[in-house]
């Protein structure tokens, strides 16, 4: 059902399952769905990874091109995280320029990988001032089956820890190298559903619940990045709370990210 | 034009399975899903082809719903004009409810009082134009606004499985699950009960969606509402 | 095309890649991969890999392109920036723009765009790994998936180049060949009726090599029909 015209019933049904600490597709109020990551299939990309969230689905490509650093820091690489919500992946996702929520997709993700400095960016310098690696990392979502967030950050991760430095190809050095990847960012995303907070928000569930909270950690346990956003509240205690379950449930992705 | 391209006409195969531009073997009048061309009826959709009562049609695997007068089906309240309700019934586009066709007395401009964005109603598709715009009524039937319950979504060309021969599969599920459900022809269901039935009851019917052609099913089904 | 011939792309009647002059890159294609679209497709044709998903028929966006009569095809192709291998900026450009454009008109051919009135069917080609002849698998995997959906159409339509390197009339460009090569021609035919629906030509062909090329590529268009019917049937015809 298009979100525009999302029956109301399904909002009351989900929300007093929510209320039994129940989904509507069995799942419990803080469970992830299945997840499914697969790398290196892009031939074409330095690094590459699909990851399934449930129905979610999200290919990621890293390129690795040289370029001159920033003024304000000369022997750093840079990087830049898009996302392009492909008409495929929704029926709502128009052909066109990036809409807010693009836009605010991209820069959480990129905002979680920057701050937990997963990529050593002093690792990338050639030339002091004068050349250095310039990482993108581009999101193409397939098929939107809620909670973008989470399995844009997965992919991301996930591509740039099967990632090479193309230094053959660019007559840097004699072999190619690992991207030099230093920790492992993982995203929880919470939805306020009625007053429940839920983890892991299916389409379904984004079209009716209130409010939404992406909190990235990395593996020793501390906060990276968080974002509320939609146009309803969480308290206090709930955010709180959500940072917490966060800690703990981020594992399930964690041990995913390491299997492959 | 290669002479191979001329004569390459495929038709259905032994179980009728057919892919749009396939020709129907049929000496019967055209139905649904077929097209014809110079005297002779070709598939128009990937699905299986059936020669019944004098008519030959392609019962389509996919597709979204196309309005049929008498239909019931579950419609959800899209928008809301000073005298009518523009509704979302999963066709192409959303059909017109008239006020005249409430039920109810709607002073003008009043609708969203009766019914708002999001609301859900039980009601008939009575009238398609050659324009292909449709309307529906609450006025047949048990035709009449939802309070209660969910609304879960299959492809419609899944409904005739999801009733079962006889309605053999819905009854089961509901007995099994305790459960009211009406199905949509337009594969908008209503289930309406206590939340873990309901809940069962979804989970039986999603099964059904995403399995529909393999065999099998009816015991999948049984054992799913066993548990 | 470079049109170069100082570079040896066939010798012996062997390509680059070991084909023989008349022989198609491998293709696999699979229909129904993805939830949300209502048709999809996912295809490989050697290195190339694209996704095609297909909403409709539903309300035409914007409002102005609506026909009284008919449906429209509003088909879109992209290449994802990581598709190939100097990085490609996010967002549409010409080329894209032109393909969307010719893909869309050969689409309204075969699909009963009379049934649906004010109607769009919109079909998105994402192209995530790009090696040559990109337009050609776009568009096949494109009808699979508006098969996929339900559309009602005439037929589906299978889309191949053909081309010329160094000399010799080839079919199925790979990327060296596009690249140095002396002719390439993208081809879309209508199966059934042999109609030709998608034509292009970028390069040089004799007379007699542009009869041979269009042969060619009607002959690797049939071939591609078979395979796309075959990941139907996988996907579609096992029981009633």
């Amino acid at each position: 059902m298009s979100s525009d015209s999302v029956s109301n019933l399904m909002k009351g049904h989900m929300e007093s399952l929510a209320a039994e600490g129940k989904r509507a597709d069995g799942r419990g109020v803080l469970e992830f769905r299945n997840v499914k990551i697969e790398t290196g299939m892009i031939n074409t990309a330095e690094g590459s990874s699909m990851v399934h969230l449930g129905k979610t689905k999200v290919l990621c490509g890293i390129k690795l091109l040289i370029g001159t650093p920033y003024g304000d820091s000369p022997g750093s690489g840079t990087m830049t995280t898009s996302t392009e919500l492909a008409p495929l992946a929704d029926q709502s996702f128009d052909p066109g320029p990036p809409r807010e929520a693009s836009i605010e997709l991209a820069r959480v993700v990129d905002r979680g990988i920057r701050e937990s400095r997963m990529i050593d960016f002093d690792a990338l310098c050639i030339e002091h001032g004068e050349r250095v690696w310039m990482v993108y990392i581009d999101l193409h979502i397939l098929d939107n089956g809620g909670n973008l967030f989470d399995c844009c950050t997965l992919a991301a991760a996930a591509a740039l820890s099967n990632a090479k430095i193309p230094n053959v190809q660019h007559g840097i050095a004699e072999e190619d190298v690992d991207l030099p990847v230093t920790c492992w960012p993982i995203s929880c995303t919470f939805g306020k559903l009625g007053d429940t907070v839920i983890l892991d928000p299916t389409s379904d569930e984004e079209a009716v619940m209130s409010a939404r909270l992406t909190v990235a950690h990395d593996e020793d346990g501390n906060l990276r990045a968080a974002q509320k956003g939609m146009n309803g509240a969480f308290t206090d205690a709930e955010v709180r709370e959500a940072v917490k379950i966060a800690r703990k449930s981020d594992n399930v992705l964690r041990e995913a990210l390491k299997g492959i | 034009m290669s002479e191979e391209s001329k004569n390459n006409k495929n038709s259905e195969n032994s179980k009728g399975f057919v892919l749009p531009g396939d020709l129907l073997d049929s000496k019967s009048k055209p139905g649904k899903g077929i097209f014809r061309k110079d005297g002779q009826v070709y598939s128009s959709v990937v699905g299986y082809s059936n020669d019944r009562s004098g008519y030959v049609n392609v019962n389509a695997i996919k597709g979204r719903y196309n309005p049929k007068v008498g239909d019931k089906i579950v419609a959800v309240c899209a928008e809301t004009g000073p005298s009518v309700w523009r509704m979302n019934i999963g066709s192409a586009f959303n059909s017109t409810l008239h006020h005249s066709e409430s039920g109810w007395k709607v002073p003008f401009g009043d609708t969203a009082r009766f019914l708002a964005i999001g609301d859900t109603v039980w009601a008939e598709v009575f009238m398609v134009d050659a324009g292909g715009s449709h309307q529906i009524s609450l006025k047949k039937d048990d035709c009449r606004k939802l309070y209660s319950g969910t609304v879960v979504q299959v492809e419609p060309t899944a409904v005739p499985r999801v009733i079962g021969k006889q309605g053999s599969m819905i009854t089961a599920i509901r007995e099994k699950t305790n459960t009211r459900i009406q199905i949509g022809q337009n594969g908008f269901i209503w289930i309406d009960g206590k939340g873990e039935d309901i809940s069962k009851a979804q989970k039986a019917i999603e099964t059904i969606d995403r399995e529909a052609s393999s065999e099998g099913l009816t015991k999948k089904i049984e054992k799913l509402l066993e548990k | 095309m470079a049109g170069q011939t100082d570079m040896e792309l066939i010798k012996d009647g062997v390509r680059l890649d070991g084909r023989k002059p008349d022989e198609l890159r491998e293709v696999k294609i699979t229909a129904g991969v993805l939830d949300n679209a209502d048709g999809s497709c996912y295809l490989e044709w050697g290195n190339n890999k694209i996704y095609a998903g297909v909403f409709g028929p539903m309300e035409c966006h914007p409002r102005h392109k609506q026909k009284a009569d008919r449906a429209i095809v509003q088909a879109r192709y992209t290449m994802a920036p990581f598709s190939v291998n100097d990085r490609k900026r996010p967002g549409i450009d010409r080329r894209s723009t032109e393909i969307s454009y010719i893909v869309s008109q050969a689409f309204e051919k075969v699909v009963m765009v009379e049934e649906f009135p004010k109607a769009s069917i919109r079909v998105d080609m994402q192209v995530v790994e790009a090696h040559a002849g990109t337009r050609c698998a776009a568009m096949t995997a494109a009808s699979v998936a508006l098969a996929d959906a339900g559309i009602p159409m005439r037929d589906m339509i299978p889309a191949c180049a053909s081309g010329k390197v160094n000399d010799i009339v080839v079919l199925d460009l790979n990327k060296e060949e596009d690249n140095y090569g002396q002719a390439d021609l993208p081809l879309a035919i209508i199966p059934s009726t042999g109609e030709v629906v998608l034509l292009q030509l970028d390069g040089h062909l004799t007379p007699d090599q542009f009869e041979e090329a269009m042969d060619l590529a009607t002959s690797g268009c049939m071939d591609l029909y078979k395979i796309m019917r075959d990941a139907l049937d996988k996907s579609y015809g096992g029981k009633k």
